[in-house]
């Protein structure tokens, strides 16, 4: 008995000493998740004007009765540029959707009126308000290499193969991203990968052999806008940053650093690319090789910067378009 | 060629021992042939002009293991598998595979230890494998198909195999304690692909005290963690479970009574998450258990309580993964949905079963086990269950447990859902029974789980049943010459609420799904049993899978198998 008596104790001890009370819950209310969908304070947006240039912003909000998948596009009247805010909540935060004039899909905002529009998983009805762009934001910059709204330059050097349908010219066009002019480059050339290139020498920039950037590789963003056309063969755009170790004004490839940035243009429409100076390898045919100089990114050394638009010589015409190169001290953002 | 090269000069090496040195060198291994043929049939609502539905193949593969004994205290095993896919000729279809590679011995013969594959176990609520989707044990027909799975995966025991090292020693003291036992393993979880994903390990120790031949007490520890500095993240994450165990035994008018306690607690955290909640929780596990002098009969009674935040990677890692894709008719109607799992996937598809512990939570099926999906160690469940099992008189094995157990923190609403689970298996060996010569097993099995939710809101209630049935008959009609037979009917039916849950396990979403399925797996056919070690046997069988809300389209599959199974 007296065994008996310990082993109902023993549970019963357990029973008491574990007795817990939660009365959270786990994940959103199923309630509500399966509510019909109601705005519980509508659309608006804190402003409906801004001036980006003055690094001033534009926050969204409303709320809702249960968590929803939610999307916000802005879209610019004029230049139809997009950008675009998504999530999963109960409510959208002034604080926290926060537009600072900045763009998803290009081209870029210019200043003009804009319509913000959310909509609703689930729900066919959509909200909308209007914003006015009164200034574009300003792009911070260390050095802008090329965004082609003053020509060519003489000090740049090109190099078109004499294919078919050679077009290496800079254009004013409705494919325009950031400001009026962008560079195309298309053609076919079926005997060599390479249909085109521009050298930009440190001399067009500066009375220096080399570019005037920072010395900390970690601190140089190397940024362009590239535009895959669509329905032509996949181009590829090489970057290829040749550093003038002993600023000699001459670049010697046997013995000083070049490393390489390629570039597969795999999409279509504008894409901006960005990368840190460090991040860039050395490259033979694609493969990574080590440099044949001091094996150390010095951005503040690059003696001349060569851009190769390639494609490969069996598949025919290529041809995308290329703006906005310049090097920045943090990714760019557009 | 190289694995060729690799096999002979490791057979060399093994020979030349064997030469300089008697006894020091075993052959170790097993050989299966395997052939299938099979065919699918689907109530397609659309013409199907792209599903392939048949199939035919099957391999043939040996296991060749050496375990070597260069002195008395150190062992080397090394086993190789060499498969050919049926239709292979001449290198097509052969693979060269190392199976298991493990070193052990003793220092100072104080302590063992073990290097490279490891079988690892400790509570159900620190690392172990739990074998939950289906019933515990299967009529033979079909538990000759998960003993396949469960020698490829390594399954023995509960164990997971893990690559590391391991330790153990024993001490034996004179005073105050009677024994003392420690054993400690560090194993590598997942490898860091050198950007985003950093190194997980997976380590523990017990130490178990045998105060007297009555009461022994110890502590269980298991850790995972992200190794910092195998990637620039600096973000890591770690679960620890700490759990102490106490057993004390009692007899009781000459019955054995048992009781059992452990309990512990978990954190799981992320280092540099600002998102990332800590997860703290705690569980108590306690048992009696009574067992008859002539050891016939056995009861237990059990107190379950696992916190809701309890988080044990190794405790809670399943052996299926739910979302794998079986090998063979992976998607059907004109090859746009994927095939649902059916039973018989889940009795002979080895694809879908997972190899070691889990690094992330997987996904339970509710359609399987909607109740305890990761063991003992589920986490929010408190309740009680008991188990009872009798080995009778001319044969009779009964085996019962019932579990009766609730949620304690609401999902998704303050209501708490109720569990119900009843089991009853037995075996009867009718010869003994009937006084009949020649030997005639019959199995049965019967499982129902219950999930209830009632609620203020319609939207809240839950109601899931599943039972399932099982039957088995194995008749030797001659001497090593057998007929087998089974049936396995898996019906589910109702309502819950599948959970989506974020890296850090804490729950997204809630997903109301509503069931009503009816499986059926039907086998017979004839099994030669060479020797305890070999057989070959020829089966067909039939699993249909009957979706009666039309999620999927109806599918039935049917096959044929020669299996042939030794070990040496």
């Amino acid at each position: 008995m007296k065994k008996i008596l310990m082993v109902l104790s023993f549970f019963w001890g357990l029973t008491f000493i574990s007795c817990r009370k939660d009365t959270a819950i786990d994940g959103p209310s199923i309630e509500e998740i399966y509510s019909s969908f109601k705005m519980l304070s509508s659309f608006k947006a804190n402003k409906d004007s801004v001036d980006f240039s003055g690094g001033a912003t534009v926050g969204f909000s409303a709320s809702f009765n249960k968590i929803v998948s939610w999307k916000i596009t802005i879209t610019g009247a004029t230049s139809k540029a997009r950008k675009v805010f998504s999530g999963q909540s109960k409510s959208i935060d002034a604080a926290t959707t926060v537009w600072n004039g900045t763009t998803t899909y290009f081209p870029l905002f210019a200043a003009e009126n804009c319509i913000a529009k959310l909509t609703i998983d689930g729900v066919t009805d959509t909200f909308q308000v209007p914003v006015r762009i009164k200034n574009t934001r300003t792009v911070n910059t260390a050095i802008v290499i090329a965004d082609f709204e003053n020509g060519f330059s003489p000090n740049w050097v090109k190099f078109v193969q004499t294919g078919a349908n050679m077009d290496f010219n800079i254009k004013s066009d409705t494919s325009k991203v950031q400001g009026s002019s962008y560079l195309n480059m298309a053609g076919t050339v079926n005997w060599d990968w390479l249909i085109g290139l521009v050298d930009f020498p440190a001399s067009a920039y500066s009375t220096s052999n080399t570019f005037n950037l920072s010395t900390n590789p970690d601190a140089v963003y190397f940024n362009c806008l590239v535009y895959g056309v669509p329905g032509t063969n996949m181009s590829k755009v090489l970057f290829q940053f040749k550093e003038d170790e002993n600023a000699d004004g001459v670049i010697n490839a046997n013995n000083e650093d070049q490393y390489d940035f390629n570039i597969d243009v795999t999409w279509t429409g504008w894409k901006l690319v960005s990368i840190k100076y460090s991040d860039i390898t050395a490259l033979v045919n694609g493969q990574p090789v080590t440099p044949k100089g001091n094996s150390i990114h010095n951005p503040n050394k690059i003696g001349k910067i060569s851009m190769l638009h390639l494609a490969d010589k069996a598949l025919g015409a290529a041809a995308c378009k290329i703006d906005f190169i310049c090097f920045t001290s943090a990714p760019l953002e557009l | 060629m190289k694995p060729f090269l690799l096999i002979i000069m490791i057979f060399s090496f093994a020979a030349g021992l064997f030469a300089q040195q008697k006894k020091t060198i075993d052959f170790i291994g097993g050989a299966r042939s395997y052939m299938s043929n099979s065919a699918l049939q689907v109530q397609d609502s659309l013409p199907d002009t792209t599903t392939l539905k048949r199939n035919t193949g099957g391999y043939a593969l040996i296991d060749l293991g050496v375990n070597i004994r260069p002195n008395d205290k150190t062992e080397i095993m090394g086993m190789f598998r060499i498969r050919n896919e049926y239709g292979g000729f001449w290198g097509a279809g052969v693979s060269f595979d190392v199976r298991q590679l493990w070193l052990k011995g003793i220092i100072g013969n104080v302590l063992r230890y073990q290097l490279g594959d490891l079988n690892l176990k400790q509570t159900p609520f620190t690392l172990y494998n739990n074998r939950v989707q289906l019933m515990d044990s299967l009529p033979s027909i079909f538990q000759l198909q998960q003993n396949i799975v469960n020698y490829e995966k390594f399954y023995t025991n509960n164990t997971w195999r893990q690559q590391g090292a391991n330790i153990d020693f024993g001490l034996t003291l004179n005073k105050y304690i009677e024994s003392l036992d420690v054993n400690a393993y560090l194993t590598r979880l997942r490898a860091t692909d050198f950007s985003s994903v950093p190194d997980r390990l997976l380590g523990g120790f017990t130490l178990a005290i045998k105060q007297n031949n009555k009461l022994s007490y110890g502590i269980h520890k298991v850790s995972t963690f992200d190794l910092k500095g195998t990637i620039l993240d600096s973000n890591v994450y770690t679960n620890n479970v700490t759990t102490l165990f106490a057993e004390n035994k009692f007899y009781y008018k000459q019955n054995l009574g048992i009781l059992k306690i452990e309990l512990g607690n978990s954190v799981a955290k992320y280092s540099h998450d600002a998102l990332a909640p800590v997860l703290k929780d705690y569980f108590i596990h306690a048992q009696a258990q009574f067992i008859a002098p002539d050891n016939k009969w056995e009861a237990s009674l059990a107190y379950l309580n696992v916190g809701p935040d309890f988080r044990s990677v190794g405790a809670q890692s399943m052996n299926v993964n739910f979302n794998a894709a079986p090998n063979f008719y992976t998607s059907y109607a004109n090859d746009k949905l994927s095939r649902p799992l059916s039973i018989m996937d889940l009795v002979r598809n080895e694809q879908i079963y997972t190899t070691g512990v889990s690094s992330n939570l997987m996904k339970p099926s509710l359609m399987y086990n909607a109740i305890l999906p990761y063991g003992l160690a589920t986490f929010n469940r408190v309740g009680a269950y008991a188990k009872a099992s009798y080995k009778g008189i001319k044969g009779m094995d009964l085996n019962a447990s019932f579990y009766k157990l609730s949620e304690i923190r609401g999902q998704g609403t303050t209501q708490l859902k109720q569990f119900l689970q009843a089991e009853l298996q037995t075996t009867f060996k009718l010869h003994q029974l009937i006084g009949f010569k020649k030997g005639l097993l019959l199995q049965t099995g019967f499982r129902m789980q219950n999930t209830q939710r009632t609620g203020a809101v319609s939207v809240e209630l839950v109601d899931l049943k599943s039972m399932a049935w099982q039957v088995g008959v194995n008749y030797e009609f001659a001497p090593k010459l057998q007929l087998i037979g089974g049936m396995i009917f898996f019906n589910t039916k109702g309502n819950d609420f599948m959970v989506d849950r974020n890296i850090y396990t804490t729950v997204d979403y809630f997903t109301n799904q509503k069931m009503d399925i009816a499986q059926h797996m039907t086998a017979f056919g004839l099994k030669c049993n060479f020797s305890a070690k070999s057989y070959i046997t020829g089966l067909f069988q039939s699993a249909s899978y009957q979706d009666k809300l039309l999620v999927m389209p109806d599918y039935t599959m049917k096959q044929f198998l020669l299996i042939y199974n030794m070990t040496f």
